[in-house]
């Protein structure tokens, strides 16, 4: 027809305006507009929870949180934050990542109403036992419960939590945030066996007796190192010391510590020995870590390795320890050699190059060796191994969590103990049977989900530290959480990236109102746009002529969510969408 | 910088207004730049942006369409000393400069001055310039002389500094008569005269109807009141502002307006606000009326301005000065002035088709005014018909336009004219806008089109969207989005086919009320209606009665 003209296709990323998106282009989509969540092993979806920090809701932002990743008030003391790395503060504004990991603390420390989160099926009379009360194993429990299956844990411990207990110092992680949570598992109607050390052979009964066995039994055996002229017995093991500590069984200590390593133990054990010898204020002999790579390769984030320095613990990098001395049984020093990094070298972590003639000795009465764990290959009976997929040799026989994957961080056991619990039920029921589909809602609220931009500019309150008096008593927890103010003000920075913003090219008539009022360049009017194959925007060129703008469009990485756009739009072609990952049963 | 967090339901313009509304113009005419701010609030001097950067544009109010030749001449001088010696007539009887620079905005504001011309408060969050019919003291079916109602509205709302900061524009116009020429039904508050009989007796009075309007959403104008006493209807302009002012949306500018106060609260509710606010000021209702009332002063032809029916009160003559586009050069305006000083009452009028008047010409005079009219290169004849263009500025100087009306102007004029549309010259009006701000009522209108631009497989060309059969009070219905090269062709299948259906002294709005746009899509896209039809309006709101 003549006055049918031909035109470009419209853009729209997701399969579906509105309604639930199924395909799985549709969730990479969603993993692109929503990066933290993407980058959050265990997928909590971070923008929801900060929105309902934000109105005030910290039963829901908590809620949000014990869904996906089980532990919130743990997590929001310990995680290693992947998702702040890929906050889209850190691109576009100048004062780092929103604190998402403060911020889900927040929401746990402040709810008052906390329940487990609802079945998803009814009693399957399935039995699995579950080998490992720590994080990995407490999530998969939780699950399987969920799923309907009639769980049974048994832990070597006198009590469950595994790393969280033991491994992480109180006055990071309060023991009663752990017990809470875990309560708030196990009250769920799961036996739970403690004192009990499953070996080989007790693995072998389970594995006869349950219709599944999950191992999550940790990485309870540490590296050794070999120190010339220290024999083994005087070397302290961080796992070791961490839990001796955590049970009280280290009150104090005298002289100089140094800490081998550069992880998470490491850095633990140099703060806890600090609080032993109550060297907290800066007198009386020296902590230290050394560590072979340099500081940017240490676990410890930003924020703790400030506080590492304020409580006076000194951090020596690219040095390698290569020897020790004796003097009267006790040890006197250890010899370090100087590395240098081989920054021409692939991989995640760089290569060491030893710096000649560069040894140096460093005083010190303890040495404790916190380089690494990894797991009991012991407890498998003789002909079991690990396959891939949380899989054994044998087909009702799982693992999960560091046992299977190698010493891992919380989130990550935590991640992996839900995925196992759903490869169990797939096992156990013989169908996958749950689904996850993204759901796109319209909401009709003029663009306004209470962000504007000077939320982006505000220079948010920091959450508020223990004093170093107070650090040195009775490991008195060092991040004391947000004030309100400081909540409700790093809330307010968050971009809510599960609002999505986009323009219907066919109600669109290029007045390029929306460019005018956009706060930065987050519309353009573009020539053309190049889609991956799931349809999501790669890449654009803008257009300086309308004539040759084909499409006015918004960029969701820039979008802040003010909203300007979708009210000053004459021809109401801007939509909102709230978009939502589910997880269900099908 | 940094606002405060508590304002985040206030848009910024609101926290521009509210760090004041007074500008030093000698002092940003020494800098020569404006700040954003400043930007923002030379709004309330009737200063606004342009297309072209580095110039404005300055709307000079004309209360009620009327001014005095002193006044027209100084308007003429100081376009010539500061704006390209370029005038535009607008939409509602106001006049704008183009190309003023921003140290020429002093000069312009004092020379104006002194033939007490403004144009304060021209554009801004304020009550706008007053419009009233252009025939108000004259017309034969005039139940009142609205005009000094008008001047006096614009003068009591100009003095009213606690509506200087309005949650947006406000626009008021006075009709003489239900045949309401004056636009009443698209404005925030229009007020029509009305002779109605009230126990038993005529009586002349204002009917009110608030919350009509153009812009990116087309609203039709409710009652507020069937009858209100003359005495106080420049009352209730003040009233109506207040309900305006407490109840506007301050966050959202684009549901900022009258209309949508009407919208949300409901007109009972703003009728409930309106008596409370003149009942605050001393202000009676009692005689206020709502409800149906019969107008009894006699019948009035549908669309009263054409040629043919143009009829005076007094029997004098007026004089019509059709101005294409509405655009007038200085020199231009200064000799039409000349002629109302030697054949007419020394004021021209200005009208809401963006053309001028002579009124109170003596019948014999008439020829020679006319003939000296055609001289100047104006035509006379064909005010308010289909040859009657009217177009916004567009892109030509507006920097919200979207597309150029100039252009397409041009292009449908050679159609217009048309020997064979002869019989329709007074059925049809068209009028186009630039962009959904609407500033040509393009719903209102028997054709209409809105610019935007079309999508192509690469790049976009302009084009435009097109209504046929509005009416002030059933807007019209959306017939396609077209480009600009096929505007003229399918103004001709809709004017052919409008001649082919027309029944006698039909306008094409009425035969598209009588027949449905159907006949005219099935022209005009060579396929029936509903076989992928665009939405019936999309911009309008749907047929709901006659004209007006």
């Amino acid at each position: 027809m003549k006055f049918d003209y031909p035109k470009a296709p419209p853009l729209r990323e997701y399969s579906v305006g509105e309604g639930e998106a199924t395909t799985a282009a549709d969730q990479r989509i969603l993993a692109k507009d929503i990066p933290c969540q993407a980058a959050c092993p265990a997928l909590t979806n971070v923008p929801l929870y900060i929105e309902h920090l934000l109105h005030g809701d910290p039963d829901a932002c908590n809620a949000v949180n014990l869904e996906s990743n089980v532990f919130p008030g743990v997590l929001g003391r310990v995680c290693t934050r992947p998702c702040e790395d890929r906050c889209r503060h850190q691109w576009t504004n100048t004062r780092g990542p929103v604190r998402i990991c403060h911020l889900k603390r927040a929401g746990a420390d402040r709810a008052t109403r906390v329940v487990a989160p609802p079945p998803y099926f009814p009693a399957s009379g399935k039995r699995v036992a579950i080998v490992g009360g720590g994080p990995a194993g407490l999530a998969a429990a939780r699950e399987l419960k969920r799923l309907g299956h009639d769980v049974t844990l048994f832990e070597r411990q006198p009590e469950l939590g595994g790393m969280m207990i033991h491994g992480i110092p109180r006055f990071r992680l309060p023991r009663e945030v752990v017990e809470q949570e875990i309560r708030l598992i196990t009250e769920t109607g799961i036996h739970v066996h403690l004192n009990a050390d499953v070996q080989a052979e007790g693995l072998q009964e389970l594995s006869d007796a349950y219709d599944a066995v999950c191992i999550a039994a940790g990485t309870m055996q540490v590296h050794q190192l070999d120190l010339p002229g220290i024999p083994p017995e005087l070397l302290i093991s961080g796992l070791d010391f961490m839990h001796r500590y955590n049970h009280r069984q280290i009150t104090s200590l005298e002289g100089d510590v140094v800490v081998i390593g550069g992880g998470f133990t490491a850095v633990d054990c140099a703060r806890s020995s600090a609080r032993a010898a109550r060297r907290l204020l800066g007198h009386g002999g020296k902590i230290s870590i050394y560590y072979r790579r340099s500081e940017h390769f240490m676990a410890a984030n930003q924020e703790e390795m400030e506080e590492i320095e304020r409580e006076n613990i000194l951090i020596r990098t690219l040095a390698t320890p290569v020897r020790g001395r004796l003097e009267n049984g006790h040890v006197a020093a250890v010899t370090l050699r100087r590395n240098v990094l081989d920054t021409s070298s692939q991989g995640d972590k760089p290569r060491m190059i030893t710096v000649p003639d560069s040894e140096f000795e460093v005083p010190c009465r303890h040495v404790i060796v916190a380089i690494g764990q990894h797991r009991e290959e012991g407890l498998l009976p003789t002909g079991w191994e690990l396959t891939t997929g949380f899989r054994t040799s044998q087909p009702h026989v799982f693992a999960t969590g560091d046992f299977a994957t190698g010493s891992d961080n919380v989130i990550k056991a935590v991640a992996n103990g839900k995925a196992v619990a759903e490869e169990i039920d797939t096992f156990l029921m013989g169908t996958r049977r749950m689904e996850t589909v993204v759901r796109v809602q319209t909401v009709h609220c003029d663009g306004y989900v209470g962000r504007v931009r000077d939320h982006d500019l505000l220079d948010p309150d920091p959450m508020q530290v223990a004093q170093l008096q107070q650090r040195a008593v009775d490991n008195h927890e060092v991040e004391l959480g947000f004030s309100p103010r400081g909540q409700q003000t790093n809330a307010e920075r968050c971009y809510l990236c599960h609002y999505k913003f986009e323009i219907d090219q066919d109600r669109c008539i290029h007045c390029d109102w929306c460019i005018d009022v956009a706060p930065r360049k987050c519309i353009q009017r573009v020539s053309r746009v190049f889609c991956r194959d799931d349809g999501s925007v790669e890449d654009v060129i803008e257009a300086t002529l309308a004539a040759d703008g084909t499409y006015i469009w918004i960029d969701s990485d820039q979008c802040i969510r003010c909203g300007k756009c979708l009210r000053v739009c004459p021809t109401e072609a801007i939509s909102m969408q709230r978009t939502e990952r589910l997880h269900r049963p099908r | 910088m940094q606002r405060q967090m508590n304002k985040r339901r206030l848009s910024e313009d609101e926290e521009i207004k509210a760090a004041g509304l007074t500008l030093d113009f000698d002092e940003i005419a020494k800098r020569g730049v404006m700040s954003k701010e400043e930007y923002a609030i030379a709004k309330w001097y009737g200063v606004y942006g342009s297309r072209q950067s580095g110039n404005l544009m300055a709307r000079i109010v004309i209360p009620g369409g009327v001014v005095t030749t002193p006044q027209a001449r100084q308007i003429a001088q100081t376009a010539e000393n500061h704006a390209q010696g370029r005038i535009n007539i607008t939409t509602r009887q106001s006049l704008q400069y183009h190309w003023l620079k921003v140290p020429r905005v002093p000069d312009m504001l004092r020379e104006l001055a002194r033939e007490q011309v403004t144009t304060y408060h021209g554009c801004g969050d304020v009550n706008r310039n007053v419009a009233a019919c252009p025939l108000a003291e004259n017309c034969v079916h005039a139940r009142l002389n609205v005009r000094p109602y008008a001047r006096e509205a614009a003068r009591l709302l100009a003095a009213c500094h606690d509506l200087d900061n309005l949650p947006r524009k406000f626009k008021i116009t006075w009709s003489g008569c239900p045949a309401a020429c004056a636009q009443p039904y698209m404005n925030c508050l229009g007020l029509i005269a009305v002779t109605v009989l009230r126990d038993g007796q005529p009586q002349t009075g204002f009917q009110a109807v608030i919350g009509g309007g153009m812009g990116w959403k087309g609203f039709v104008a409710q009652e507020l009141f069937s009858w209100v006493p003359p005495a106080h209807a420049v009352a209730l302009t003040r009233a109506v502002a207040l309900l305006f002012r407490d109840q506007g949306d301050r966050f959202h500018r684009g549901k900022a307006r009258l209309k949508f106060v009407v919208q949300r609260l409901g007109i009972a509710r703003c009728r409930e606000i309106v008596r409370e606010n003149l009942h605050a000021e001393g202000v009676s209702t009692a005689d206020f009326c709502t409800g149906p009332l019969t107008e009894v002063a006699g019948s009035i032809p549908q669309r009263p301005l054409v040629d043919s029916r143009l009829e005076t009160a007094d029997g004098t003559a007026v004089v019509r000065v059709r101005v294409p586009k509405g655009e007038l050069t200085a020199r231009h305006l200064r000799d039409l002035a000349e002629l109302s000083d030697r054949y007419a009452d020394q004021r021209l009028y200005t009208t809401n088709r963006q053309n001028l008047e002579f009124h109170g010409v003596a019948q014999e005079k008439r020829p020679t005014l006319v003939q000296a009219v055609q001289q100047l290169g104006f035509e006379t004849d064909g005010i308010e018909g289909i040859c009657d263009l009217v177009p916004c500025v567009g892109t030509t100087y507006c920097p919200k336009a979207v597309a150029t009306t100039r252009d397409l102007t041009d292009l449908l004029d050679p159609v217009v004219r048309q020997d064979k549309f002869a019989g329709i010259r007074e059925a049809v009006r068209i009028n186009l806008t630039g962009c959904p701000n609407s500033c040509s009522p393009y719903r209102i209108v028997d054709i209409g089109f809105r610019g935007m631009r079309i999508r192509e497989q690469l790049g976009s060309v302009e084009g435009w969207e097109m209504l046929i059969g509005g009416s002030q009070r059933a807007h019209g219905w959306k017939l396609g989005e077209f480009k600009t090269e096929d505007c003229p062709a399918v103004t001709e299948i809709v004017l052919d086919t409008f001649l082919e259906l027309r029944e006698e002294g039909e306008t094409l709005t009425g035969c598209v009320q009588r027949l449905g746009g159907g006949p005219f899509y099935e022209r005009v896209w060579e396929r029936p209606l509903g076989d992928g039809a665009q939405p019936d309006g999309g911009t309008g709101t749907g047929h709901v009665g006659g004209e007006p």
